[in-house]
């Protein structure tokens, strides 16, 4: 018998290696799914929708009292030390029952890892123990009005000063700026001519108490608040909390945005939804043929997509970096949510989706409805995805190009 | 051996994959004799005498069939594996039917495997055939390679029984699908039986049905991989507007797109093969079909828009592939068929097993 993990692949699934739980990760999801039972007993709660999930600084100190936050941090720093396939469990068990994940969501799965990689061995001290233990939260600061998918096109500028750097400049979209305490600012440090991918920076930014910075906030279109613009004028940041070297900010920024385009939280956003309508239109009584059809469409991709995902977690602890791989996750994940949404919606056409109306599902979709469209947005447009993907294709299919 | 991943050590997990020599050896035989030509050919001639000798030669159409009832031994991946380079290569003979179909029928049913091909009644909502003392008399539609097969077999209420087309009341009417290969009504007139059996329990109608999902998907997955590296290649040498096709992004999200959906497909197979070998595989068996179905469609509709009109030809060799995608999704349960055997399913166990079902499979229902 061959097994996985053998150099011949010819005649399995190119790119992604099948896998499944070892018996130690198989514990780790029961023992998610008891706190889940525990802490948020079906309908106890209104789900949230994946990833923008609620701001509970509560619910996170629980977790992070089990090993559930800041999980790639290593044990000298306080950390828990976990796999990216021990991550995974946890992120798919906490998306899955739409828990309120909001503040250390970031923190967890791309400043930690970063800090981890490019800070000094202070930083470390100072950030990741505080992480680890669900009292550190971050926010991401690279968005500016005029570099959305352009990155390298950011403004901001951070010029010397003694003992460390000026910021000037505006960043924006920086979701729950107003609850995080740092975000990590993508900054130019000298500028933009000739390889506009130099010149990049990276720092550590404490987000309220920090003289020159000011946080106004945006409304979302659903009219909830998580969206800012965080204003920085003459904002000293001393040398310390410089972020890897200065000047490389591009390639360390691109290490980041790896953190966050492969997992769960890309396919995750409507399951709870597509959960309880399912629960309320049982409860009715006999389905018809079209909804059958439609939960079979949506069941079936997520089972699948779940795999690619999973997999992608694996070959990471492997020491791989899926890159065409994560792209090809996050497109068909997101615009399978998407199109789901509408499934879900045309199933339900008899009750006009409202925010106030008597049934949760109805309530939950309507909410999908209005943020849906941020799927495809958020973390990297598909568009530039699929450009990025592109790329590597050739050599991918292991084809002429 | 097992897989290393970065956990303590204290326990693995173990994935079995196709046998890497058999898959090399099928990989070197079809590459030398599935050629354009051939493959046309045996549209015409609804067989191909130069790839199924080489390949009867190897065992390989019985891989994943006992010993003891006469098969080549291996496992339900190897036997996939063989399916899904069989449908790589387009190769326009009955393997599925002779192996994971036929063979098994043919091994539950006690009757010793010919040398030559087999084939089985795939039993369409239309047929109707009925036992009458030793003969056989109705229709049944839809029968690959009926003609040329050794023996024709079918499930007839609670048994599995065997014709040779060449017999007395067996009549054959050449049908094929989009992709040119024989599926062809077969009217039987008080035909002889050459073996009748009781069917043993788990070998019923159904079993058969998913049996058949399982190959044509495996089959499609095949065909989609190979439709994804021609196409990302083929872009990459076409050019227009003095660049290379590639370089335009609605091609390029043509490319990336139908990789990920061929790739999808392939994840779905390893997950139903692996599900398979654990036990009862319903849900998977059901997810994978409707998967091949639903994401091949659109492998094949990306691919030809990014081929444009050599795409549409006989010369060129993607509608070998792309008509047999089109062909596939429909055979042992259409998509749709398979997408609503699966919402009941997932109606039946309710909200609260969903995730698990979603997350575990099948595996979530034996609990
Ligand atoms: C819910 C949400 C939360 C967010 N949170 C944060 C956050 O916390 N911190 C942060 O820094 N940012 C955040 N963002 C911002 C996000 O990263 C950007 O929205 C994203 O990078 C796209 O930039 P943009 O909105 O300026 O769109 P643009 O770049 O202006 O793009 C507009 C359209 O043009 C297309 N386009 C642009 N360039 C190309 C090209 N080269 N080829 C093809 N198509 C192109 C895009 O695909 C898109 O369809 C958030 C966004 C959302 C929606």
């Amino acid at each position: 018998m061959a097994v996985a993990q053998s150099s011949a692949r010819i005649g399995a699934s190119k790119g992604f290696t099948y896998t499944t739980f070892t018996a130690a990760e198989e514990a780790l999801k029961q023992e998610v799914r008891e706190f889940l039972r525990a802490e948020l007993p079906t309908g106890s709660y209104r789900p949230c929708l994946g990833m923008s999930a609620d701001h509970d600084g509560e619910f996170t100190k629980k977790m992070a009292a089990r090993g559930w936050v800041g999980m790639s941090v290593p044990t000298r720093y306080g950390g828990p030390a976990r796999s990216a396939v021990d991550r995974f469990i946890v992120v798919e068990e906490m998306l899955k029952a739409g828990a309120p994940i909001g503040a250390h969501w970031v923190a967890d799965r791309q400043s930690a890892p970063t800090i981890m990689r490019f800070g000094t061995d202070e930083q470390r001290e100072k950030f990741l123990p505080a992480i680890a233990r669900g009292e550190m939260w971050f926010s991401i600061g690279m968005s500016e009005p005029d570099a959305g998918s352009d990155l390298a096109a950011v403004r901001t500028t951070a010029t010397r000063t003694d003992g460390g750097w000026l910021l000037n400049g505006t960043k924006i979209w920086t979701s729950n700026a107003m609850q995080n305490h740092w975000f990590i600012v993508l900054c130019r440090t000298s500028p933009n001519e000739g390889d506009r991918h130099e010149g990049l920076s990276q720092f550590l930014v404490e987000l309220h108490g920090t003289p020159g910075l000011q946080i106004n906030p945006i409304a979302f279109l659903d009219g909830t608040y998580h969206f800012n613009e965080v204003v920085m004028t003459d904002v000293f940041v001393p040398d310390e909390q410089v972020l890897g070297e200065i000047g490389r900010g591009w390639s360390q920024v691109n290490s980041e945005l790896a953190y966050e385009r492969a997992g769960p939280d890309r396919f995750l956003s409507v399951y709870s939804t597509f959960e309880q309508l399912l629960r309320e239109k049982l409860a009715e009584g006999e389905l018809d043929a079209r909804s059958y059809d439609a939960f079979g469409r949506i069941t079936a991709r997520y089972w699948a997509l779940r795999n690619l995902s999973f997999s992608i977690s694996r070959t990471i602890d492997q020491g791989g970096a899926p890159a065409v791989e994560a792209s090809i996750v996050k497109d068909l994940g997101t615009s399978f949510e998407q199109e789901m949404i509408a499934l879900l919606h045309d199933l339900w056409d008899d009750e006009e989706p409202s925010q106030e109306a008597a049934t949760l599902g109805n309530r939950l979709l309507a909410a999908c409805i209005l943020t849906g469209p941020s799927f495809t947005i958020r973390g990297g447009t598909n568009e530039i995805l699929r450009t990025v993907a592109n790329k590597g294709l050739a050599a991918w299919h292991g084809v002429s190009r | 051996m097992s897989g290393q991943g970065n956990f303590d050590g204290a326990d693995e997990y173990t994935v079995e994959v196709a046998d890497p020599l058999l898959m090399e050896t099928l990989h070197r035989l079809f590459t030398q004799t599935c050629s354009h030509e051939v493959i046309q050919a045996a549209e015409t001639a609804g067989w191909a005498d130069t790839i199924w000798e080489p390949l009867a030669g190897t065992g390989a159409p019985w891989v994943g069939v006992d010993e003891a009832v006469g098969g080549s031994g291996g496992s339900l991946v190897d036997a996939v594996g063989v399916l899904k380079l069989a449908g790589r290569y387009t190769v326009p003979l009955p393997v599925a039917e002779t192996g994971l179909l036929g063979g098994w029928l043919a091994g539950a049913a006690g009757l010793a495997l010919p040398e030559g091909p087999l084939t089985v009644v795939p039993g369409r909502p239309q047929d109707r055939l009925t036992l009458d003392g030793d003969t056989l008399s109705g229709v049944a539609q839809r029968v690959p390679w009926a003609a040329k097969a050794t023996y024709i077999l079918a499930i007839v209420g609670d048994e599995i029984i065997a014709v040779q087309p060449g017999a007395d009341g067996v009549d054959i009417e050449t049908v094929r699908n989009l992709a040119g290969e024989p599926r062809e009504t077969v009217r039987f007139e008080r035909a002889p039986l050459a073996h009748r059996a009781t069917a043993p329990a788990g070998v019923d109608a159904a079993a058969l049905r998913r049996r058949g999902a399982l190959c044509r998907s495996a089959q499609i997955a095949g065909a989609c991989e190979r439709i994804a590296e021609l196409t990302v290649e083929y872009a990459g040498q076409r050019s227009q507007f003095g660049q290379k096709i590639n370089r335009f992004q609605a091609v390029a999200a043509h490319l990336v797109r139908l990789s990920s959906e061929a790739t999808l497909i392939g994840m779905a197979l390893d997950a139903t093969t692996y599900a398979i070998g654990q036990g009862d595989a319903a849900f998977e068996i059901a997810s994978l079909k409707s998967i091949a179905g639903d994401s091949g469609s659109d492998v094949i509709a990306r691919a030809h828009q990014v081929h444009g009109a050599i795409g549409m030809t006989r010369e060129f060799v993607l509608h070998h592939l792309s008509r047999r995608v089109m062909s596939w999704r429909e055979e042992f349960g259409s998509t749709s068929w398979w997408r609503e055997e699966l919402g009941r399913m997932v109606g039946g166990v309710g909200a609260d097993a969903l995730w698990p079902l979603i997350s575990e499979g099948s595996a979530s229902l034996q609990r």
